[in-house]
């Protein structure tokens, strides 16, 4: 199968997505996409599947052309698409989710019927861990995403397209991954893998493509190109993150004591910990480890059930407490951070929205948010366009505008740069050194053991809802965090 | 191109007005000479002469104070169905102080009845919100049910301890005193300033939802309630309040109508209202500027199906009749309008 973009081009109001880009993706080929947020990557393939109508351009599949009105007709034209943004029934059992995605399944769908050992099938093949029973609302990112890689891997699709797969995995999933595409490929798939990240495409690409600011700037088979030659096309300016600062040593600024709460069958702690004024833990671990209840009691969200929270000597958990002293980066920002109806300038102001006027409450900066917003580099940078249209990445920076955009004194940033691209991953280290610098205490959830090793002063790891252990970054050993991952402490 | 919008929404509502029409002559034509001539005494019905138009109003005024109690749950993504039940609620509130309170001048009595009124409904309509809010009870089968019972306890006290003893064993209180009954807009018909402050709520929830920091509140909450409550706006305080707010508006609309209307509290005397303000709102799409004048083509409706009734023999149902069929035909050209766009 050879499939054939041409001249394809999309606008969206005045943003030019994708401009005359031409691309062929051939049977047996890994091409990787690459570009910064916002460069017209995932516009471009959700064009191919259908869920977008190019405004000019074609699209020939074996040189006949073709016409997607809906993803169903991409799909039985035999293209399949993992989004970024899960698209997955969160009130639906995992087994049911892979059924209703499924067009062989009948209308008994109950215990022993083939189509629910089928799903059970695809997701071990894709996840041996993965619990085919559970709601997939109670699940987390990474396991979120297994099912959705089940979900398309295995419906016999020719063309399979991977919106930034790698952003949520841990290295041995994503190790996984890799072993799993290449293995597509060899069986004589097309795979279009949707990435900013290096890493992806040297592990498993056989051929790049390079977007920026929706134009095709570089297009090359691996062997004819290097790492150094991608990051030229791939990155214009050379940001590079802040040195980590060393924490203003002292009093205990951050104090947590026995803090344990629990949410459904989720449960957290004992957890004793203290942070110096400018310190900065990062809290490492498996997603599924009761991340998100963690930093929902430490941000003062979730009420715990033992134990306090005391920022400055003063529970943050107190009614009285403000908002306003704690910057609260939630993983899955489309999910959790914004209001998708709402304008970017009311998205910014949410966090004062205690302080602001009775009247007119958003009539007294206009500018200000525009400022915030050109700072983070949110594309494109209107505060009167509402939140909906913004991409994954444009998103997470938007919440990072708000919850950073203003000094605090406790950062709680869960997964702050998933889904960036390496300009925007360095300029929120940055954000969260300037934080620890001004004196903040941060708490950063990440995945990524390199990030966590190279920006943070300490690293937890947190395991089943309790930290295994903790050390220091400096002194860190990799097969010890490993061991603590994996629970034995 | 400003225009466009509004094309956008008036054309399902023109068409289903047009629907209307047909539908409306097909059911009851029958019953007058030419089809022209049926619609002609629909009119006349509504808006023929100053008493005509006085009982429209007389009619949308109720319509109008359900319709708000309403809409302001709706602002929330709440379904309330109750404001039948917080009517009653109200109007047994405002009546007990009008019965049994002091003996005081108007300007005092008013005021109190109106309180008590108001009262009586925030509190009917608090419970479904509590109910709500803590333990996650819909709020749609909790107001439905104490619609019931509002209406039950009524019955309850004009059969047994508040019926007037001079009554006749008439299901009915005393008459409420005459310095309570709230003063017609012009003297001689029924149309009484409870319209005048129906509008007036109208306005400043309107406005409320525009342009004050509650109605931003409001749109964040519907938007994503986590990013809400990261922001440090209680779900629960909104929901309580919304339908605390949504009861009171009832519940005036309640006393108002007891007081003005019918200086009394009687059996059913409420019925209907209901169920024609929650259709108004619906029909408005819970917009406040909406509400005022659908309201008045509710009221219209009511009162020419009375007319029916009287000139072409037909039976009392043909107003809900009449109010289902307009709003079947509205709702459903709105919602394949937004289909096919």
């Amino acid at each position: 199968m050879v499939v054939e973009l041409n001249r394809i081009t999309k606008r969206f109001g005045e943003v030019l997505a994708n401009d005359a880009i031409d691309i062929r993706i051939h049977s047996g080929e890994v091409l990787a996409l690459l570009g910064e947020n916002g460069a017209g990557k995932s516009t471009l393939m959700k064009i191919l599947y259908g869920v977008h109508r190019p405004d000019d351009g074609e699209i020939l599949i074996d040189g006949v052309p073709v016409r997607f009105g809906e993803p169903s007709d991409a799909r039985s034209a035999g293209i399949g698409m993992v989004f970024q943004d899960f698209s997955l029934v969160q009130a639906m059992t995992v087994a049911d989710n892979l059924m209703l995605a499924s067009s062989r399944t009948g209308w008994w769908t109950g215990p022993g019927s083939r189509a629910r050992g089928d799903a059970v099938r695809a997701l071990m093949a894709a996840a041996p861990e993965g619990r085919p029973g559970s709601r997939v609302c109670d699940l987390a990112v990474g396991e979120q995403q297994l099912v959705e890689l089940s979900r398309v891997l295995e419906s016999h699709a020719q063309l399979i397209i991977l919106d930034e797969p790698t952003s949520v995995l841990t290295p041995a999933e994503m190790e996984r991954l890799y072993v799993r595409v290449r293995g597509f490929a060899a069986e004589g798939r097309a795979i279009v893998l949707i990435t900013h990240k290096m890493d992806d495409v040297l592990a498993c690409a056989t051929r790049v493509c390079v977007l920026r600011h929706g134009r095709r700037v570089y297009d090359a088979d691996m062997g004819t190109t290097s790492r150094e030659q991608l990051v030229d096309h791939f990155i214009g300016d050379d940001a590079l993150p802040d040195p980590l600062g060393a924490p203003l040593f002292g009093k205990a600024r951050l104090e947590v004591r026995g803090l344990a709460g629990n949410r459904e069958d989720e449960r957290v702690g004992p957890i004793d910990f203290s942070l110096a004024p400018g310190e900065i833990l990062g809290v490492a671990g498996v997603s599924g480890n009761s991340q998100q209840l963690l930093g929902g009691l430490l941000a003062g969200l979730v009420a715990p059930s033992q134990g306090e929270v005391l920022l400055d000597g003063e529970s943050v958990h107190a009614g009285r407490f403000s908002r306003e002293r704690i910057g609260f980066v939630p993983e899955q920002p489309r999910l959790n951070g914004v209001a998708l109806n709402l304008d970017l300038a009311t998205n910014l102001a949410l966090k004062r929205i205690g302080t602001l006027p009775w009247l007119d409450p958003l009539r007294t900066d206009p500018r200000g948010a525009g400022d915030l917003l050109e700072r983070f580099d949110v594309r494109p940078a209107d505060p009167r366009l509402r939140a909906g249209t913004l991409s994954g990445g444009n998103l997470q920076k938007l919440v990072l505008a708000r919850e950073l955009g203003a000094s605090c004194e406790l950062v709680v940033a869960c997964y702050p740069t998933m889904g960036l691209d390496l300009g925007a991953t360095w300029f929120v280290h940055r954000q969260l050194h300037m934080q620890a610098a001004a004196g903040a205490c941060v708490v950063w959830f990440s995945e990524d053991l390199d990030e966590l090793l190279a920006s943070t002063h300490r690293i937890a790891v947190l395991t089943k809802g309790r930290f295994a252990g903790m050390v220091r970054a400096d002194q860190a050993d990799r097969r010890q965090i490993g061991l603590w991952m994996a629970g034995a402490s | 191109m400003k225009l466009q919008p509004t094309l956008h929404r008036a054309w399902p509502v023109a068409a289903g007005l047009a629907s209307f029409a047909v539908a409306t002559a097909l059911l009851f034509g029958h019953s007058t000479p030419s089809i022209p001539g049926f619609f002609w005494m629909l009119a006349k019905g509504a808006f023929g002469d100053g008493y005509a138009i006085s009982e429209t109003l007389v009619k949308a005024t109720p319509t109008l104070w359900c319709a708000l109690a309403v809409a302001v749950p709706a602002q929330l993504g709440l379904i309330s169905v109750g404001a039948e039940g917080q009517m009653y609620a109200g109007a047994i509130a405002g009546g007990a102080l009008v019965l049994f309170g002091p003996r005081e001048s108007a300007w005092v009595l008013i005021p109190a009845m109106l309180a008590c009124g108001a009262a009586g409904g925030a509190a009917w309509g608090a419970i479904a919100g509590w109910l709500r809010a803590r333990f996650g009870i819909t709020e749609i089968v909790v107001t439905m049910l104490q619609n019931f019972i509002a209406i039950n306890v009524l019955e309850y006290l004009i059969h047994g301890p508040w019926m007037a003893p001079n009554s006749g064993n008439w299901p009915q209180t005393a008459d409420f005193p005459a310095a309570v009954t709230l003063p017609p807009i012009v003297s001689g018909m029924r149309t009484h300033v409870g319209l005048f402050g129906g509008v007036a709520a109208a306005l400043v929830l309107w406005f409320a939802v525009r342009r004050t920091k509650w109605g931003l509140a409001v749109r964040v909450l519907t938007g994503n309630p986590r990013v809400a409550s990261q922001a440090g706006l209680s779900h629960f305080a909104y929901i309580v309040g919304a339908m605390a707010i949504g009861g009171a508006l009832a519940g005036l609309g309640g006393i108002c109508e007891a007081s003005a209307i019918q200086g009394r509290l009687e059996s059913t005397f409420l019925q209907g209202y209901g169920l024609s303000g929650y259709l108004v709102s619906w029909l408005a799409g819970h917009d406040f500027r909406w509400i005022v004048p659908i309201s008045i083509l509710m009221g219209a409706i009511l009162t020419s199906a009375d007319t029916l009734q009287l000139g072409a023999g037909l039976p009392a149902s043909s107003a809900m009749i009449l109010q289902g069929v307009l709003f079947a035909c509205i709702v459903g050209w709105t919602s394949f309008a937004k289909r096919i766009r």
